[in-house]
């Protein structure tokens, strides 16, 4: 019985968003379109936050509603916790941008 | 429900309140503003910082934000106050209010010889409109008159899994069924979304201005030479779950429904009649979304939000919604429709779709949402370039 507290928005999707705290240890069966996947916990994950169902190679794209949310900045593993410490965005990378003109003047 | 009871305007359009405004031109119009506010205590203060040493594209902007409070559907009449001659100029302001049939009137501090002087003139003409306003019945109305707007405030990841759904449910259901307007915002909140966006547009210039825009914006963070994060996503939307600006632009794009975008148009421009859905080009800033979208005419907002805010509109009933459990519990005063049990429980998105509904109809017919009663509300114009 695939537990509604995780909940994947598309088949393609390689994050589930927790709908209650999750507990290190637990093993929880994710649906996954209309799959069940079982995954083993390994950090604590709170309310709101997402778990990896899949592994996820450095570098590769996270997926949620079935796009791009970013890209992984480490190897992360089924089970872990995705997010900013382990996410990087593609946009507003003011930071990495070549050529910076002074900001304020736009239109 | 295919007619709501709202006050017939001059200029054709239906408000579902009669508000008074009392407008200052400049910020040195504020403290008369807010004083007159004070005493005529069913008059709304609209002040700010702007309108003064300002550049042409930002001069135009602020005028159209306050013309479009001072002309708003939900607005009987307006009392603009200048401070001496500024580059928003008040009689202007006025003028162009009184040719929508609405009652208006011009007060300038160094004409009436003072702030006090000044401040008794805006008393007399905000207590007098104040004083029609309420004499003013509500008639029956098409609900093609109404224009819905939508803005997230401090999503979370919730957000785009629940309440969000409710409100597209909502505002289609005003066009599709009632052959309204939709009107929803934040440029940057479309990162990562934008192309599937652009695909909805009705015709190639508007999929074209959409792609266009949304670059403008990834450019113009860019060139500030930081990343982004912490502007966006903002900390109270990480510590919600949202890790990256694409995640929590994919999750505010559910909110906009899946239905034909009409055309996108500039901050504070007028939402134009022809019934369907719009968007605005704003920032995600709230304070400012939320002005724009009032300042196009919007009679009212469904704001949903994650963990819950005081993002409020004094013209603009905003009625705020969440789909998260916890917010609902920590925040009451800031919840006036919880959908959780769709979320967590056992409901479904058709009934958190007519829980809004039910609510969205009692506020058009005159019942005051939270934010009108605990008298919330913010006022922020969007500026383009520097002061001067």
């Amino acid at each position: 019985m695939a537990d509604r507290y995780l909940e994947v928005v598309e088949s393609v999707d390689n994050v589930a968003t927790a709908l209650r705290d999750v507990t290190a240890g637990e093993t929880v069966t994710v649906a996954v379109g209309d799959k069940e996947r079982t995954i083993e916990i390994s950090e604590d994950v709170g309310f709101g936050h997402k778990i990896a169902i899949a592994d996820i190679a450095d570098g590769e794209t996270i997926t949620k509603y079935g796009k791009s949310i970013g890209n992984a900045t480490e190897d992360i593993s089924a089970g872990s916790f995705v997010h900013v410490h382990n996410v990087e965005s593609n946009y507003g990378r003011g930071d990495l941008a070549e050529d910076n003109e002074v900001a304020a003047i736009s239109e | 429900m295919s007619e709501f009871l709202g006050y017939e305007r001059d200029d054709g359009s239906i408000g579902i309140r009669n508000h008074t405004v009392i407008i200052s031109t400049a910020p040195y119009a504020n403290d008369t503003v807010k004083r007159a506010a004070d005493i005529v205590d069913d008059a709304i203060p609209i002040t700010h910082p702007l309108g003064r040493c300002q550049t042409k594209p930002d001069v135009f902007q602020t005028y159209r934000t306050l013309l479009g409070y001072a002309t708003h559907p939900n607005t009987f009449g307006a009392v603009v106050v200048a401070h001496a001659g500024e580059i928003v100029d008040g009689d202007e302001l006025a003028e162009d209010t009184a040719a929508t049939g609405r009652p208006s009137a011009s007060i300038n501090i160094h004409e009436e010889k003072g702030v006090m002087k000044a401040l008794d003139a805006t008393v007399d003409a905000a207590r007098e409109m104040v004083q029609d306003a309420s004499a003013q019945r509500r008639v029956p109305a098409d609900m093609s008159k109404l224009t819905f707007g939508i803005n997230c405030a401090t999503s979370d990841t919730t957000s785009g899994l629940c309440q969000h759904k409710a409100t597209a449910g909502a505002v289609w259901r005003l066009i599709d069924d009632h052959g309204g307007r939709g009107c929803f915002a934040e440029t940057p909140e479309f990162f990562g979304g934008e192309n599937e966006l652009a695909e909805r547009a009705v015709n190639d210039d508007v999929k074209q201005d959409i792609l266009d825009r949304v670059d403008h914006w990834d450019k113009r963070l860019q060139a500030t030479g930081y990343d982004v994060r912490g502007a966006q996503p903002t900390p109270d939307n990480m510590d919600g779950g949202l890790t990256t600006i694409e995640e929590k632009s994919l999750g505010a794009l559910v909110k906009s429904g899946d239905g034909p975008i009409q055309d996108i148009i500039d901050y504070s421009e007028k939402i134009p009649d022809k019934s369907g859905m719009y968007i605005m080009d704003t920032p995600g800033h709230g304070a400012e979304s939320v002005t724009g979208i009032g300042a196009g005419g919007a009679h009212f907002m469904v704001i949903s939000t994650g963990q819950g805010h005081t993002l409020s509109n004094a013209v603009m009933p905003t009625i705020k919604i969440t789909g998260n459990p916890h917010s609902a519990e920590r925040v009451p005063e800031q919840t006036d429709v919880d959908v959780s049990e769709a979320l967590v429980g056992d409901e479904s998105i058709e009934w958190a779709t007519e829980e809004l509904w039910d609510e969205v109809a009692d506020i058009i017919n005159g019942k005051v949402t939270l934010s009108e009663a605990m008298g919330e509300s913010q006022f922020a114009i969007h500026r383009i370039g520097p002061s001067t």
